[in-house]
């Protein structure tokens, strides 16, 4: 463990290469980063392995003194830690191997790999951190690499605007984290997680003081995490290549807000108020993005609104001080949610780069290994029984019922209903009935290099929720909270309604939409026929960009120009106002120049007596 | 050599360019060229040497000379009763920022081959005049040396913008002028105050004679001539209802000039008020710390909404450079260490991202004839190099972890949040529009479809990739090492803070 | 020897230095004007003799700087004169206050 700082290295390496060789290698590009990502998922594994029996580790050293503040970075490896590097790598190396095939023939191939390099670097800089300080640095970074993936295809206007507001709008959440970080640290003295914590448990901080940073903190995942307000970059930057939406925009980045919540989690747990805060934000996401999922029709948008409501669910886990809970839907998730993107990929790939789900249809019989592979990562993020979406679903509703919310608890329940009926109208339209777009000829399945990382995200799709269940045991719950006696306990004990519940509500929505799109014994316009309105508003996303644009836009924008105002006319005028003045008094100075000498000469000389006569008054200096 | 004349070598290596230039007949382009940037070396080289020298772990108070110049006697006194001395020195702050000066200079001459277009002849030697001005303000040790090195900055700089300069070159030259004469009239008053209270303009001396209490100056005064100082030095940072003149600087000036006076000459503001309004006021600063950093904070916003709606890439630096010496300003206000390195962080930070910036901006517009954000558009095919480091030197302006820009605004905001945490709060609006801003602009000159066709565009090539290289590398290295900057700041500051009792 | 006292010699410094100041400035004949501007010249030059003799410090200085003053003096009204004599060719005129080519 002592040498896990390597982790991130390997990709920095492969970024530096890249950079400055990318060029030269053209697609050979693709082995030195699936190689540097490989031998960190090995270093990754390692150290996980290790961490099961050996104590946290970590080190230090002093990256910058002011005065007598010393300011320190370095790396730990605890339980958390070490179970974020192996996913990380793991979701990364997968997606290195698949970009591989996705983006053959892309005449940026080398830059492609020149960011995926540079995000891996930042994402697994992010996980080892031991302080707040190098997380917000590494925070940034990551927001660096998905700004530059997302607006891959820079020729693209829509690219060039999603990367922008991804960028702004996650800056505008990590100022929220940048000032919780200071005011903490001027609290505690400290940006050590570990001190932060010693100070916050020996009540060295006020009551007020922990709400205000914890919140201010959890802007920060709320912008990174694509939370409720600031959701509406997310679905967005999916014009970025698909690869990048399965590593940055499911599995790793926005995450980050999940981890950086569960990270801090003894900070949250001593300020009930952040705590509910972050449940009701969690839930209401949960629903709301859900909801909106419904009614898209393009394939990737769908995956991206149901990542949005899943990491809402994740929040409301820990808000409901389901640390536990949150953290293994986190990894469960990120399992799912990277099969279905990398699947969604596939069918992109095979239909020519269509994302519209309506011009799809039928496509079961043509791709043998993708269709069943996105069947289970449908079913896994249902929450049907015995995939790993059920396990860790499960585990939030009991630790939501425990946290004793019970209309959030409802809330995620339709949640669950919802999650399942997009997904599967998602999975009938695309993958059964007639196709129906065009040149049905040139549909093939993917190469190897694109179903190898789906078939094992498919197995650990499956089998992945089995290291934490309530019928064989909490390995993961208990090994999480190990010697952490304060992040409660490994398991949530939950009613047995509960997860008969839950199945009932994720069957109930596959269910239905089955009969809507798969069966079509219900018309598809019944729904968007009755809810008219409603539709129209889903369809729109609430209107949320539109009113963004018409309130803090165009505030901005009024600022900007009542500054102009200023600038222009107050400032400006001003100096003109100046200048003018001064002309005038050189005019009226130029008018006394009549040319005749003798009345200069009267001048000096009255000017001299007028001296003459001071002089003799004051006897020679002014005092 | 002998350590002591190092210094005056130092600061007057480039008036020997000047004589060689002299001799240059006036066509040979290329040896004219070749002079201008050789004769920029030297002064690099030993502030370098000086630099390591001091990592070495020597003392720098070693440099510092001392020889008597001007003194006035009294008619039957025999000692003489006012002396100004030729007195050089240098602690680690001006260290910095004679590195940082040399560093510039030199690459800004590397610039001038490409971006200017007639006369070399004439325009080296302002140039080389304007760098020993330069270097001499940096390690003045002398209030009346100072300002004479400051008023040397003025006149080159003046003819530079006003021959070589865009379409409105005079107009911009004048305004320069006129602020700044005004700024140094203001300053010398100060000076003479002092002068004629104190006896001294040893700037050492004066610290200590402020500080002593029994000083011949009352409170008021001091405060008055605070002020004053404020605003001598803030026409030059420029703090904002003063800055009009360095956005036509900034437009019309040709690229190399900008480079200077943009990285270099504004920064003579945020010295002169760390260096003499911090330094030898302490007390009234901190009577003065909130207007202070309520100024830093308009300036950061002001300047930071005003870049939003610019049209010309120009002007959006321009306002960016206002809203970064914001940034300064408030990390002053804060009055502690943290936020006073920072300020001085942001200093040495801007200078080398605002050069590099206007460095691609003078390549940009060397290639495509504009510099407006809607008429380019989608260089990012055309010019990749380009394009990324541009981007690279947006990202670094707009403060992103792992490059200058960040280290420096992260402890200015520290600073000011221990003190005054809601202003901080409100300045952090300025993080946020920063982002927009460089964003917008960046994006809409790389990003997206081409606008028209340019004829003739190719990417950096050849002598362009010394300065663009070497100015990504120190930023991402004081980034990421941010103790190369904080070491030698360590004493100087203890001296500067030690009249704030904090 | 020294009967006289060092104020009568000032008074008439003060008078011969006023009668021609007036003369400087109010006269429009510009020979009158130069010959007046003697005058004051000679105003100064009796103080100076008065105060090397009666001053603070007496000594030979201010009698030598009067004979130098005196050879100055008369070297300017030829100047002056000469310049005079071109301007009358030039303008056909000596009246000072119609010679005011300087200010346009």
């Amino acid at each position: 463990m002592e040498n896990a700082w390597l982790i991130p290295l390997f990709p920095l390496v492969s970024f530096v290469i890249l950079l400055l060789i990318g060029k030269q290698l053209k697609e050979r590009s693709a082995y030195v980063g699936i190689l540097a990502t490989f031998v960190s998922l090995v270093f990754s594994i390692v150290v996980l392995f290790q961490r099961f029996f050996e104590p946290t580790y970590s080190a230090k050293f002093n990256w910058l003194t002011i005065g007598d503040l010393h300011i320190t970075a370095g790396f730990e490896v605890n339980q958390l830690n070490a179970l974020m590097l192996f996913i990380v790598s793991l979701v990364s190396f997968l997606v290195h191997t698949y970009s591989k095939g996705y983006m053959h023939g892309d005449e940026r191939f080398s830059v492609f790999y020149v960011y995926l390099g540079l995000f891996t670097f930042a994402m697994l800089g992010l996980v080892i951190s031991p302080n707040l300080l190098q997380t917000y640095i590494f925070w940034e970074l990551v927001g660096l690499g998905s700004f530059l993936l997302i607006g891959f295809y820079f020729y693209k206007e829509e690219a060039k605007a999603a990367a922008k507001k991804a960028f702004i709008m996650t800056r505008i959440g990590d100022v929220g984290l940048f000032i919780g970080m200071i005011l903490l640290f001027w609290q505690t003295k400290s940006f050590e997680y570990s001190e932060i914590f010693k100070a916050v448990n020996a009540g060295q901080v006020s009551g007020t003081m922990i709400t205000l940073t914890a919140i201010l903190i959890f802007v920060g995942a709320v912008g990174k995490s694509g939370q409720f307000p600031l959701h509406s970059w997310l679905p967005d930057a999916m014009e970025g290549p698909t690869p990048v939406s399965a590593l940055i925009h499911a599995a790793t980045m926005v995450a980050a807000g999940v981890y950086l919540v569960a990270a801090l989690f003894p900070l949250f747990l001593a300020s009930k108020t952040a705590l509910l805060t972050i449940a009701i934000i969690g839930a209401f996401t949960a629903i709301f993005a859900a909801s909106i999922g419904l009614v898209q029709t393009d394939i990737k948008r769908v995956l991206a609104y149901s990542t949005v409501s899943q990491l809402g669910y994740m929040m409301f886990a820990l808000g409901s001080a389901g640390y536990v809970a949150g953290v293994f839907h986190l990894m469960t998730h990120a399992f799912f949610k990277a099969l279905l993107f990398l699947a969604a990929g596939s069918v992109i790939h095979a239909v020519g780069g269509n994302q519209d789900i309506e011009k799809m249809g039928g496509l079961w019989k043509k791709l043998k290994l993708t269709g069943p592979l996105f069947l289970i990562g449908t079913l896994a993020i249902s929450g049907v029984p015995l995939l790993s979406g059920f396990f860790s679903k499960d585990e939030i509703l009991a630790a939501a019922w425990e946290g004793g919310h019970p209309i959030l608890f409802l809330l995620a329940l339709i949640a669950a209903f919802f999650t399942a009926f997009y997904m599967f109208r998602l999975f009938f339209l695309v993958f059964t009935g007639e196709f129906r777009g065009k040149d049905e000829k040139h549909v093939h399945e993917s190469p190897g290099s694109m179903t190898f990382p789906m078939i094992v995200l498919g197995v650990l799709a499956i089998v992945g929720g089995y290291v934490n269940t309530p019928w064989f045991g909490s390995y993961l719950g208990d090994w999480l909270v190990q010697g952490n006696a304060k992040l409660g306990s490994g398991h949530a004990e939950g009613p047995v309604w509960i997860q008969l519940a839950a199945t009932l509500f994720s069957l109930g929505g596959s269910f239905f939409a089955w009969l809507i799109y798969g069966k079509r014994s219900v018309s598809r316009d019944w729904l968007s026929g009755k809810g008219g309105i409603l539709h129209t508003i889903l369809l729109n996303k609430y209107y949320i960009d539109e009113f963004y644009q018409m309130t803090i836009v165009a505030i901005s924008k009024g600022i900007s120009y009542l500054f102009r105002f200023i600038d222009v006319f107050l400032v400006e005028g001003l100096v003109k106002l100046v200048t003018s003045i001064i002309q005038g008094l050189g005019k009226l100075g130029a008018k006394l120049q009549s040319g005749q000498v003798q009345t200069y000469g009267a001048v000096a000389f009255l000017g001299l007596a007028v001296l003459v006569v001071i002089f003799a008054l004051t006897g020679g200096y002014l005092r | 050599m002998n350590l002591h004349s190092i210094l005056s070598i130092l600061v007057f290596s480039p008036l020997a360019g000047i004589v060689v230039l002299a001799f240059v007949p006036k066509q040979a382009e290329k040896i004219c060229k070749l002079v201008g940037v050789l004769f920029t070396l030297p002064a690099l080289f030993l502030s370098l040497a000086i630099y390591f020298h001091y990592l070495a772990g020597k003392n720098l108070a070693d440099f510092s000379v001392t020889h008597s110049w001007i003194q006035f006697r009294g008619f039957n006194v025999q000692e003489p009763v006012f002396s100004v001395a030729y007195e050089l020195g240098i602690n680690g702050f001006q260290l910095l920022l004679v590195v940082l000066t040399a560093v510039v200079a030199t690459l800004s001459a590397i610039g001038a081959v490409r971006f200017v277009k007639k006369e070399w002849k004439g325009y080296f030697m302002l140039f080389l005049l304007l760098e020993t001005g330069m270097l001499g303000v940096f390690t003045a040790e002398n209030l009346i040396l100072f300002f004479i090195f400051f008023e040397v900055t003025l006149i080159p700089t003046f003819f530079l913008i006003g021959k070589w300069g865009y379409f409105e070159k005079e107009k911009a030259a004048f305004s320069f002028l006129l602020y700044n004469g005004f700024g140094s009239a203001i300053l010398l008053i100060v000076i003479m105050i002092l002068f004629a209270k104190t006896g001294t303009t040893n700037i050492e001396m004066l610290r200590k004679i402020v500080a002593d209490p029994s000083d011949p100056i009352s409170g008021s005064l001091k405060l008055g001539l605070l002020i004053s100082l404020l605003i001598a030095f803030g026409v030059k940072l420029p703090i904002f209802p003063l800055h009009s003149w360095m956005l036509r600087v900034h437009v019309q000036a040709p690229p190399s000039v900008v480079m200077i006076h943009s990285g270099i000459l504004l920064k003579i503001g945020a010295y002169g008020l760390i260096r003499f309004g911090m330094g030898i006021f302490p007390e009234q600063f901190k009577m003065l710390a909130t207007l202070i950093a309520v100024l830093g904070v308009m300036n950061l916003l002001c300047g930071a909404f005003l870049a939003f709606i610019q049209t010309d890439f120009k002007m959006v630096l321009a306002y960016s450079s206002i809203s970064h010496m914001g940034i300064v300003l408030m990390g002053m206000a804060a009055m502690n260490q943290t936020g006073v390195q920072g300020a001085i962080f942001q200093v040495i930070s801007h200078g080398l991202i605002s050069a590099l910036l206007f460095f691609i901006v003078g390549v940009l517009y060397e290639r495509t004839d504009t510099s407006f954000i809607e008429n380019l558009g989608g260089l990012a095919k055309g010019m990749p190099l380009a394009a990324g480091f541009l981007l690279a030197a947006g990202m670094a302006s707009l403060g992103l972890p792992g490059m200058s820009g960040f280290v420096s605004e992260f402890m200015a905001f520290m600073g000011l949040f221990k003190t005054l945490p809601w202003l901080a709060a409100v300045g952090t609006i300025g993080i946020i529009m920063t982002a927009a801003y460089v964003l917008r602009a960046v994006l809409g000159m790389t990003f997206g479809q081409a606008h028209r066709e340019f004829t003739g565009v190719f990417d950096l090539k050849g002598v362009e990739f010394i300065p663009v290289l070497v100015l990504v590398l120190l930023i991402v290295l004081i980034g990421v090492f941010p103790s190369v900057l904080s070491s030698p700041l360590h004493s100087a500051l203890e001296t500067i803070l030690v009249g704030l009792g904090g | 020897m020294s009967s006289v006292p060092a104020s009568a010699f000032l008074a008439l410094a003060l008078i011969l230095f006023c009668i021609g100041l007036y003369g400087a400035l109010t006269k429009r004949n510009t020979v009158i004007v130069l010959i007046s501007i003697e005058l004051m010249l000679n105003a100064v030059n009796i103080n100076l003799v008065t105060f090397s003799k009666y001053g603070l410090n007496p000594s030979i200085t201010g009698q030598v700087f009067t004979l130098f003053a005196m050879a100055v003096g008369a070297a300017e009204a030829a100047v002056g004169l000469a310049i005079l004599m071109s301007v009358y060719r030039n303008k056909k005129t000596v009246h000072i206050d119609e010679m005011d080519e300087m200010k346009n």
